[in-house]
């Protein structure tokens, strides 16, 4: 278990050495997530619809789009000079493998939230503060059943041609109730309301985000074979 | 002319038994069967899309045949499990190296994956014997083709492999880095371990092993030990094969 436990952390600190030393995957999620909310605050009218009921739509938004260009690139990463085989070739689990890509890819997109919360805050004149605590379990919530299927599914189409949107097009319909449910929390999280009352919206995210994990621990033996 | 067999003997680290592989309707191994001793080295000659890569890759457990059985060092190797995978080492034209990553830090992240002891030693010490020890904290995109392959060699064989797989090497190097590359793998070819190398360049394949094969349309035209063969007839001897 701790050889596990120890490949698993090999893997997230490779990927966070390449990361520290590139700033590949951060500044290009965190300009896209940026654009994002840009462009959504110049087209809608905050003096005709409230901020916080749009809001949440337009910040997972940002987060799923610029997400996916994570994603998309944490496994073309592995494809380059043939990582990816180095990586089959080792003796270990390779739902190791997808543990450590996984947390590296959930950390990385966490950190891309954090920094974008601040500026969606001044650009909807939202006061996040009080809402912080119950706002960032709703962003954990959701950002782990998202890099879960992701994660999954950038392993898969790393093999594809058309990677780049197949990721989108695979991932989409299958996160589907995640999305929703965060939007929902986030909404009702920005109105005010404490967690106890969207339990329904909790357990349902949260069931997602384990089955998500479970059928990849399943099926990521399949997927990453040739 | 392949070379049946025998299950009982036990000095074949390598046993292989029909093996096939189909992709939809095209057959890219249709059935290889081979015995390679503990030690030995054998080189698989074979034009573009003979199957060798294949048979390499569901060799390392990277690839399921379509149908056959494969053993290497008592291990089930279409089972692909991780106490064969400690035992194997693989070198292709590929380098399996990360680019942003220094020489010593791909080093390093291979022998913590493979749970080695004292990773960091380890991997000083293989950086050493590739003898780039001055190139250590260099990123791998500033190598070129030759020293990124040492490093491959090196990152293949940190965890002292009993047998280890070749994938036409010698790609894209030039004869210096041909000449090194030549001169590592003998270094390597010591009387415990096998080795298996399939290549193009006929006169580095046969110098170096003590088997040789010639693969075409999936199956092995010759297997035969080198000594058996006129190897200054050999590309005679090559071409015939492929006509067969």
């Amino acid at each position: 278990m701790s050889r596990y436990f120890s490949q698993v952390m090999t893997i997230i600190w490779k990927d966070f050495i390449t990361e520290i030393k590139t700033r590949e995957l951060f500044s290009s999620m965190f300009i896209f997530a940026l654009l994002v909310v840009i462009i959504f605050i110049f087209s809608i009218n905050l003096s005709l619809i409230k901020a916080t009921e749009v809001g949440p739509g337009v910040l997972w938004v940002a987060f799923l789009f610029a997400g996916t260009i994570g994603l998309n690139r944490s496994f073309m990463l592995e494809k380059e000079n043939g990582c990816l085989q180095g990586l089959l070739l080792a003796p270990m689990d390779r739902t190791a493998l997808y543990f450590g890509k996984l947390v590296s890819n959930f950390v990385f997109l966490l950190i891309m939230e954090v920094f974008t919360l601040p500026l969606f805050m001044v650009f909807f004149n939202i006061d996040l503060l009080p809402h912080l605590l119950p706002l960032l379990y709703v962003i954990f919530v959701g950002t782990l059943g998202f890099c879960a299927v992701g994660t999954l599914l950038s392993s898969l189409s790393a093999n594809l041609k058309t990677r780049d949107i197949m990721l989108p097009i695979l991932m989409y319909p299958i996160i589907i109730p995640i999305i929703i449910g965060s939007v929902r929390m986030t909404g009702q999280v920005l109105a005010g309301e404490p967690l106890s009352s969207m339990m329904n919206w909790v357990s349902l995210t949260l069931c997602f985000d384990i089955i998500y994990i479970a059928i990849s621990i399943m099926v990521i033996d399949f997927v990453l074979e040739e | 002319m392949n070379q049946q067999i025998n299950p009982e003997s036990s000095h074949s680290i390598i046993q292989v038994q029909e093996l096939r592989k189909d992709f939809g309707y095209l057959q890219a191994l249709s059935g290889v069967s081979f015995n390679l001793n503990k030690g030995e080295f054998l080189t698989i000659f074979g034009p573009n899309g003979a199957g060798k890569t294949t048979l390499i890759k569901i060799l390392t457990g990277l690839m399921r045949p379509t149908s056959g059985s494969a053993n290497i060092d008592g291990f089930d190797a279409l089972e692909g499990n991780a106490m064969l995978r400690s035992r194997i080492g693989v070198i292709s034209h590929a380098t399996c190296l990360y680019p942003n990553l220094t020489a010593l830090e791909n080093l390093l992240f291979y022998a913590k994956l493979y749970g080695l002891d004292d990773p960091e030693e380890r991997a000083n010490e293989s950086i050493s014997t590739a003898g780039l020890q001055l190139r250590r904290y260099d990123p791998i995109r500033t190598f070129s083709r030759g020293m990124q392959q040492r490093v491959a060699i090196a990152r293949a064989t940190l965890h002292d492999p009993s047998v280890l797989f070749l994938d036409e090497p010698f790609t894209g190097l030039d004869l210096q880095a041909t000449s090194d590359l030549k001169d590592r793998l003998r270094s390597l070819h010591t009387g415990k371990r096998t080795i298996l190398m399939t290549t193009h360049d006929i006169s580095c394949g046969l110098e170096m092993c003590d088997r040789v094969a010639i693969q075409s349309r999936g199956k092995f035209s010759l297997f035969e030990s080198v000594d058996c063969i006129d190897q200054s007839n050999f590309k005679n001897l090559y071409t015939k094969s492929l006509e067969q």
